[in-house]
């Protein structure tokens, strides 16, 4: 719950930043760019984590009747986690990433990450090896697909080659990269927020309505189906990018064939409760079950929605992205979360919850903050979408300065703000009604343990299914293969890049100072707010140039193609303007563009870059197969310090102060003019 | 230079593939799970979160 309401508070502050620009604080470790990876991951592996972690070691002992594998490795997965939490803490404020979204964090943090998995693989596979009920459960599925699943994900995902203790460059790139890390990114959300949930809603809404889910036979179908189909998903992220067309219409045929398993589980929830709704005033905490499925249910229709090509076109890198995420986010997981939590804690200390009434209250001042941040958010995203694809009868854009777009949503970024100041009013109630119960429970409670006779494993079996639902070891290997299938076609595009690029284009790579001032833009969070990805769609040809092509990221590690316009798209951005503006553009943004939401980068002046780092990083770029000389890479310093003095004597003769060939802010001046500066045929 | 881009985008037999194995795989967990006389088998399964034993 503390980290929870870390997330929650980092997410405030966040949201703040984007209402109100000087709340970034000039403070590089609490600049959005930074602040916004750390609200993320907290929201996701710290407060959702643990909420899982939790609810699977409650409801996994009872229904497997039996305790769980080994005490030991349930403490080192615990403590494993907030140590590798901790450790996100330090290092996202510091400016450590990979800038893949949600899977931010740099190498030695990834290989913990695997160990405390495998940790809790075995503790939990150990423990179906030992149990004493022989049927598992369906909710025991969908922890088995999860626990499988997040495991392929992530390794895949973060196979890099170190460059220093804390930075590393990822095996693929360009479209390589972008379709992995969005095959993880969307796989991360159905298996990191969705299965593991939906397992936990199989258990605890039985559970607190007393009553058997409605159809066990959906559960069923729901499971696999899910299971099966949501890993196929991924390229919906990456529609009208330079992504094989192929590939994308994959991703978003798969997407729509979601709505039906993800509602066949949402009704299925729902309908548990039927006949149970009176509960809904002598329980309250089931409200928050109602509410979370609702939200399920309202998040997987417009998640397909979103998929669709059309609807794409419009939605994509608007707010409405950030709406739905927070709708499942907040609405699905946060519920779910809150219900369980209500139901587990009075039980586990066994006493009654301090106040029903506090509960209430909770539910309603969450619900109305929840609803307000995704009405703005979608009214917000909607807005700015049709704003930048209006275009006049003659062929013009209407809105041709980026910044009117932004003007115009400002103040739905305060309503933004309120809705999850409220969500944290909430949520701070039931810290205190939570810490309460506790404090009121018995202080000396004996120990009780439950002999329990093992059941099932007499049973004559009749036919295979039964065998299935009672082999743990199969089932996983089946689970496996159901989201092995879909990765492998999704990610063979990216083993055949060779294919989608045409040699007539191929690209120069960076030059070193350009790498250098990469890596800063990386490090800043710049991608957070800034895509580099144009979009075959008039408007956007009309506003930035040429549309994006595969061979112009060939070389780019990690792809830089961002998720979010905050600000306009940076892919053609290289010589549009001289170099002073760009020094300007980072000192005050409101100098060169009024009004702007961005925040200042005053340490970019102050701070040196590191050139003699260079030369390892291009040998590893060239060990990954990007073309350079050797002598550039043995003198990479050298290249670099010479290309710096050349900007820097573009910017002094401008106007600008003297002695900055050094600085960080040359090397990151190098890279965006660059940009967009390197195919043959542009 | 999109025309161009496009003809190296033939791998349409992949999405068809991978429609055509989903679609069997859906199909027969279907078949799986509505076969008859399971009815017993899943009236007990879905018992089982309530008769877990204790009552925390």
């Amino acid at each position: 719950m503390i980290w929870a309401g870390a997330a929650f508070l980092f997410g405030l502050i966040a949201a703040l930043q984007l209402a109100y620009w000087p709340m970034n604080a000039n403070l590089e470790w609490i600049t959005f760019g930074r602040l916004r990876p750390l609200h993320t991951n907290a929201a996701i592996f710290a407060f959702a984590g643990n909420a899982i972690f939790a609810g699977i070691y409650h409801s996994s002992q009872r229904l497997l009747k039996t305790r769980m594998f080994s005490d030991v490795l349930s403490k080192m997965h615990f403590w494993g986690w907030q140590l590798i939490i901790l450790s996100a803490a330090i290092t996202l404020p510091l400016g450590y990433t990979q800038s893949k979204e949600y899977a931010e964090l740099e190498w030695p943090i990834d290989i913990a990450i695997t160990v405390v998995w495998v940790i809790f693989a075995v503790n939990f596979f150990g423990t179906i090896r030992q149990r004493r009920e022989k049927h598992m459960y369906v909710a025991i599925w969908f922890y088995i697909a999860t626990i499988i699943t997040v495991a392929v994900l992530h390794i895949v995902n973060s196979i890099e080659i170190p460059v220093g203790m804390l930075q590393s460059y990822p095996v693929y790139a360009g479209i390589q990269d972008a379709l992995v890390q969005w095959w993880y990114g969307h796989n991360a959300v159905a298996f990191f927020l969705t299965t593991p949930f939906l397992g936990l809603m199989y258990y605890y809404i039985p559970k607190a309505a007393n009553r058997p889910v409605y159809s066990y036979r959906l559960s069923i179908v729901h499971f696999w189906s899910l299971v099966f189909i949501y890993i196929w998903a991924g390229p919906h992220h990456l529609l009208y990018t330079s992504l094989p067309e192929w590939a994308q219409t994959l991703g978003m045929i798969f997407s729509v064939m979601l709505w039906a398993p993800s509602w066949g589980g949402m009704i299925n929830g729902l309908l548990t409760l039927k006949g149970s709704w009176h509960l809904l005033r002598t329980e309250p905490l089931i409200k928050f079950f109602v509410a979370a499925l609702t939200f399920y249910g309202m998040s997987t229709f417009e998640g397909p929605l979103l998929s669709i090509k059309s609807v794409s076109a419009l939605g994509h890198y608007t707010d409405w992205i950030v709406g739905h995420v927070h709708a499942g986010a907040l609405g699905w997981n946060g519920f779910l979360s809150f219900g369980m939590i209500y139901y587990l804690v009075p039980r586990l200390w066994k006493t009654e919850l301090y106040s029903k009434k506090l509960l209430e209250n909770h539910f309603w001042i969450s619900l109305t903050g929840v609803l307000l941040y995704y009405i703005s958010m979608v009214v917000a995203g909607i807005t700015q979408g049709l704003m930048w694809r209006a275009v006049t009868p003659e062929g013009q854009l209407v809105y041709p300065d980026f910044i009117e777009t932004v003007v115009r949503i400002v103040p739905l970024y305060w309503v933004r703000a309120l809705g999850g100041g409220l969500f944290i009013i909430g949520f701070m109630m039931m810290a205190y009604n939570i810490y309460k119960t506790i404090r009121k429970a018995p202080k000396a409670v004996e120990q009780t343990s439950y002999e329990v006779q093992r059941t099932g494993f007499d049973e004559q079996t009749q036919d295979t299914h039964r065998k299935l639902e009672g082999m743990g070891f199969t089932f996983s290997v089946l689970a496996f293969l159901a989201i092995i299938v879909g990765s492998v076609i999704e990610i063979y595009p990216t083993l055949s890049l060779h294919k989608y690029v045409n040699p007539a284009n191929i690209v120069e790579p960076h030059t070193p100072l350009e790498i250098a001032g990469r890596d800063i833009y990386i490090r800043e969070g710049c991608y957070v707010c800034h895509s580099q990805q144009i979009r075959p769609i008039a408007s956007e040809v009309l506003r930035y140039g040429n549309a994006s092509t595969v061979e112009e990221s060939m070389y780019d590690r990690p792809f830089q193609w961002g998720s979010k316009r905050t600000g306009p798209d940076l892919a053609r951005l290289g010589k549009k303007y001289p170099n002073l503006w760009h020094y300007s553009h980072m000192i005050d943004p409101r100098a060169v563009t009024p009004k702007s939401i961005m925040p200042s980068y005053p340490w970019l002046v102050e701070k040196n870059t590191d050139f003699l780092v260079l030369r390892k990083k291009l040998s590893v770029m060239n060990k990954l197969g990007v073309p350079y000389d050797s002598e550039v890479v043995a003198n990479a310093d050298i290249h670099a310090q010479k290309q710096a003095q050349e900007i820097a004597a573009d910017l002094e003769s401008n106007g600008a102060p003297k002695g900055l060939a050094k600085k960080e802010i040359v090397a990151l001046i190098a890279y965006l003019q660059s940009l967009g500066q390197k195919g043959k045929a542009q | 230079m999109k025309q161009e881009g496009l003809k190296f985008f033939t791998d349409t037999y992949l999405t068809s593939l991978g429609l055509l194995i989903f679609f069997l795989f859906f199909v027969g967990v279907l078949i799986w799970v509505y076969r008859k006389n399971s009815s017993k088998i899943y009236h007990r399964m879905e018992q089982l979160p309530l008769t877990d034993g204790d009552s925390v």
